[in-house]
């Protein structure tokens, strides 16, 4: 099992608050890493820290041994790093398409570019459909298709996906982590940050717990009751946490 | 009747250059979501270039237009490395200010290079009117036209047929999302710039060979106009600069031509705080400005 | 005291004002581009009030400043639902039409066999009400930075008070400070009115200064100066502005080294100190270590969550 994805001792602060304090974590290749943990664990915080949104005071990120911290986040995705965003950050005025074509940005070769959209219209039906309207029309389960699509037009080696489930009907969370699951089989390496923990432990291969910017726990699904994990995810361990 | 349509034909002319200093300021305001007082500073500076090229050496005009563009250009680019690329996006007001601090710096080098008040500047054509029926043209204003439809064609396609438009537009939508895709927002910021201020060359530059003549004025002037056209227009939107533009020509000569040229700026002014004051957006009422979202702590100027 | 330190200090006295005016405006989270409209106008009152209607000085400066205040609730009133940059350019237009609306005013009346008052572009001449006073120049500094402390005294003032404090709680975040129960608007038009009247209080002691004024003096480059006082010496104390006025006139005005590049200098500090403080010099940072080390009890103000939102922003 190799590592795809090694994190170590990363601390990111805004201002003097330290918001990770301090995480290690790593992901496998061709695996689903999945992180949970409470409100403000600093989950999101760390996505952005690796897709190079945020700046880390010290630590260090690597993917396959190449070290991200430090460039900017187009290098990153030239690099073969994707970040489903929270709250899916489509570009709403732009076409279905469009957005596509902005996950391809980095791309040159244009003909298996639209090669690729087709390929994501075949996986997507309800973008095909809808490819030529305007993002912001589209509903919260379209547009994190169109998000995670459009994440997939970089043909990462690694994808991130920030809280997929995020104000999706259940029926279209199930969908969606059907596509997850999909994906992953076909070789996508995932990593996960997830509220979800019940439908996160179904199909993480690994999981991480966090809490006010540190893991507290690292194992595979099964290591621990489900109930104990859904509790440390939702509430966390310590008597003041949440 | 013919008066009335001579007159706003007029306007339109006129209005053709201001459109197109308004477009400057939009391209640099959706892309940065704020203002650069250097804009018009950057004109004189690539103007003056030209003028004193065409004083001292006599220079053809070709050259002098060529002068005045990349002067615009090279001025631009400076302001966009000294006022907005080190100051990040939470830092508004402050980038604003020292574009003002850098009008100062840039006007005042102009007029070191050119100390008079007012200097020759030449001309594209011989002046002579061209008649279009029974219309009166000057050809010069013509070619403020066809130069504006031009250049905004150009833009269109830039914007929506070039992947560098592609990146301009999802910057302009969500600055963080459009890195996160793969765009490189730093280096999409300053080629925008230099493209805007190259518009704002051309635009320095037809209307000075219009005039045939270059003052100390001509920073102050270029900014407010590009500024009132484009909030007339709405605030960052492109076809709004042009139509923004428009407008305030036409208004402004019928004015002039009613009540001659103090009115004429009192009306421009006038037109504008009433606009903003009813309709904020301005005639396209872009969503370049949300009200609420984005418009979190200290100053306004920052972007979700 | 040599006339020309004398001068140059109560210029920086006079411009104080106009910088403060804008300074208050910036605390509420305002951009106005527009205060040296009001500048202008508390000149012009005042000078009409003495050198036309023969009444005492004190009588002029208070007319001053309070046609500077009413002018600005009547221009506040329909903008303040503008934000960011659309209320700057109203500001911006307003003060432009100002200006103008003075190029095409005329108003005189005869003295003394001469014509007095505002005469359109050529301005406004012979406010001599200091001089037909035996007022020296040295007093008339006095009176300015008399007037200077005062207004300064109110700022402390206003930033101990629960007012001061709903003008930082709508700077930082207008609509998370209605949840908190305060009058926004309310709040808002009473700092458009101060702020007016602060410029206007200037305006009527500059006329008198320079016994003349005309229109082109009062032009965007005053406004946007102004505003770039307070930007450059620091928005978290009155001082800062201060400081910025010191900065651009004191040191620049007088020092001879720099004349006929004096812009090009100042500009580019101006930007490069921008670069490093974007809140200028005396920032509120600054201000608020400064307080803690002197010990004085720091005005209250919403700690971490500013840092938090400004460094996420």
């Amino acid at each position: 099992m190799e590592a795809m994805l090694e994190i170590a001792d990363v601390v990111t602060a805004y201002g003097k608050i330290e918001a990770l304090k301090g995480v290690s974590l790593g992901a496998n290749r061709g695996r689903i890493t999945c992180l949970l943990g409470p409100n403000g664990a600093g989950k999101t915080t760390l996505m952005m820290t690796i897709a190079g949104a945020l700046k880390p005071r010290q630590g260090s990120i690597k993917l396959e041994g190449n070290e991200l911290v430090g460039l900017s986040p187009a290098r990153i995705v030239g690099n073969g790093v994707a970040l489903v965003p929270e709250n899916r950050l489509v570009f709403p005025q732009m076409s279905v398409r469009e957005n596509l074509l902005a996950g391809a940005y980095q791309r040159n070769d244009s003909r298996e570019v639209v090669a690729d959209i087709e390929q994501m219209y075949a996986r997507f039906p309800p973008l095909k459909e809808r490819r030529e309207q305007l993002a912001g029309t589209l509903s919260g389960g379209e547009q994190q298709m169109l998000a995670v699509a459009r994440a997939l037009m970089s043909r990462p080696r690694l994808l991130l996906m920030d809280e997929p489930s995020l104000g999706l009907a259940p029926i279209v969370v199930k969908e969606i982590f059907g596509i997850i699951a999909e994906l992953n089989r076909e070789g996508v390496t995932i990593f996960l940050v997830e509220q979800n923990a019940h439908l996160a432990l179904q199909v993480a291969h690994h999981f991480y717990l966090m809490e006010q910017g540190r893991v507290t726990f690292s194992g595979n699904p099964g290591e621990l009751a489900e109930d104990e994990v859904i509790k440390r995810a939702y509430l966390g361990t310590r008597r003041s946490a949440g | 009747m013919i008066p009335f349509i001579q007159t706003t034909f007029d306007g339109l002319m006129v209005g053709s250059s201001y459109g197109l200093l308004a477009l400057g300021f939009a391209l640099i305001f959706g892309v940065m979501r704020r203002l650069n007082l250097s804009y018009g500073p950057s004109i004189m500076v690539g103007a003056y270039l030209g003028t004193l090229l065409y004083i001292q050496f006599g220079a053809p005009t070709y050259v002098v237009a060529i002068v005045a563009v990349a002067g615009s250009v090279m001025a631009g680019v400076y302001v966009e490395r000294l006022c907005f690329a080190p100051l990040g996006v939470g830092a508004g007001v402050a980038s604003m200010v020292s574009s003002f601090a850098i009008w100062m710096q840039l006007e005042q080098a102009s007029l070191l290079m050119l100390p008079r008040h007012s200097y020759p500047f030449p001309s594209l054509t011989s002046g002579e009117l061209l008649s279009l029926g029974p219309l009166v043209v000057r050809p010069d204003y013509l070619i403020m036209l066809a130069a504006m439809l031009a250049i905004t064609a150009a833009l269109h396609v830039l914007l929506y047929r070039t992947r560098f438009g592609l990146g301009l537009r999802a910057i302009v939508e969500n600055s963080v999302a459009a890195s996160l895709s793969g765009i490189d927002v730093q280096s999409t910021m300053l080629k925008a710039f230099a493209l805007a201020s190259a518009i704002g060359g051309v635009a320095g530059f037809l209307v000075l060979s219009a005039n045939q003549q270059v003052t100390a004025m001509l920073g102050m002037w270029a900014t407010l106009k590009g500024l009132i056209a484009m909030m007339i227009g709405g605030l960052g939107s492109i076809p709004g600069a042009i139509v923004g533009g428009l407008v305030l020509g036409v208004i402004e000569v019928h004015s002039q031509t009613l009540f001659g040229p103090q009115v004429r700026d009192l009306a421009a002014f006038g037109l504008l705080f009433v606009l903003l004051v009813l309709r904020p957006g301005g005639i396209f009422g872009t969503t370049a400005i949300n009200d609420r979202v984005g418009h979190r702590g200290g100053d306004r100027w920052t972007t979700t | 005291m040599d006339d020309h330190l004398i001068g140059i200090l109560s210029n920086i006295g006079v411009i104080s004002f106009v910088a403060l005016s804008a300074y208050l405006l910036l605390l509420t989270g305002e951009i106005s581009f527009g205060q040296q409209a009001f500048f202008a106008i508390g000149a012009y009152t005042a000078g009409i009030v003495t050198a036309m209607w023969q009444l005492p000085f004190w009588l002029g400066l208070g007319a001053g400043a309070a046609v500077g205040g009413a002018a600005a609730l009547f221009v506040g009133l329909p903008t303040l639902r503008l934000h960011g940059l659309q209320f700057a350019i109203a500001t911006l237009a307003f003060a432009e039409a100002v200006r103008i609306l003075f190029e095409l005013f005329r108003y005189q009346v005869v003295r003394d066999g001469e014509p007095v008052g505002p005469n359109g572009i050529e301005g406004f001449r012979s406010i001599r009400y200091i001089f037909e006073n035996d007022v020296s120049a040295t007093q008339f500094m006095l009176i300015i930075y008399g007037l200077l402390g005062a207004t300064l005294f109110g700022f402390f003032l206003l930033e101990r008070s629960r007012l001061g404090v709903a003008f930082r709680m709508i700077g930082e975040d207008d609509l998370l400070a209605a949840t908190q129960g305060v009058p926004v608007i309310r709040v808002k038009l009473m700092a458009a009115c101060l702020a007016g009247a602060i410029a206007g209080l200037g305006g009527g002691l500059y006329a008198h200064l320079t016994t003349y004024v005309e229109p082109a003096i009062f032009d965007v480059m005053l406004g946007v100066h102004s505003l770039a006082y307070g930007l450059i010496g620091g928005l978290g104390t009155a001082f800062g502005p201060l400081l910025g006025v010191v900065i651009d006139i004191g040191l620049l005005e007088s020092t001879r080294w720099f004349a006929g590049y004096r812009m090009i200098v100042f500009g580019g500090l101006v930007a490069v100190l921008l670069i490093v403080r974007p809140r200028g010099l005396l920032d509120e940072r600054l201000v608020h270590r400064i307080r803690r080390v002197v010990g004085r009890r720091a005005p209250p103000k919403p700690a971490n969550a500013t840092v938090l939102r400004k460094e996420l922003s």
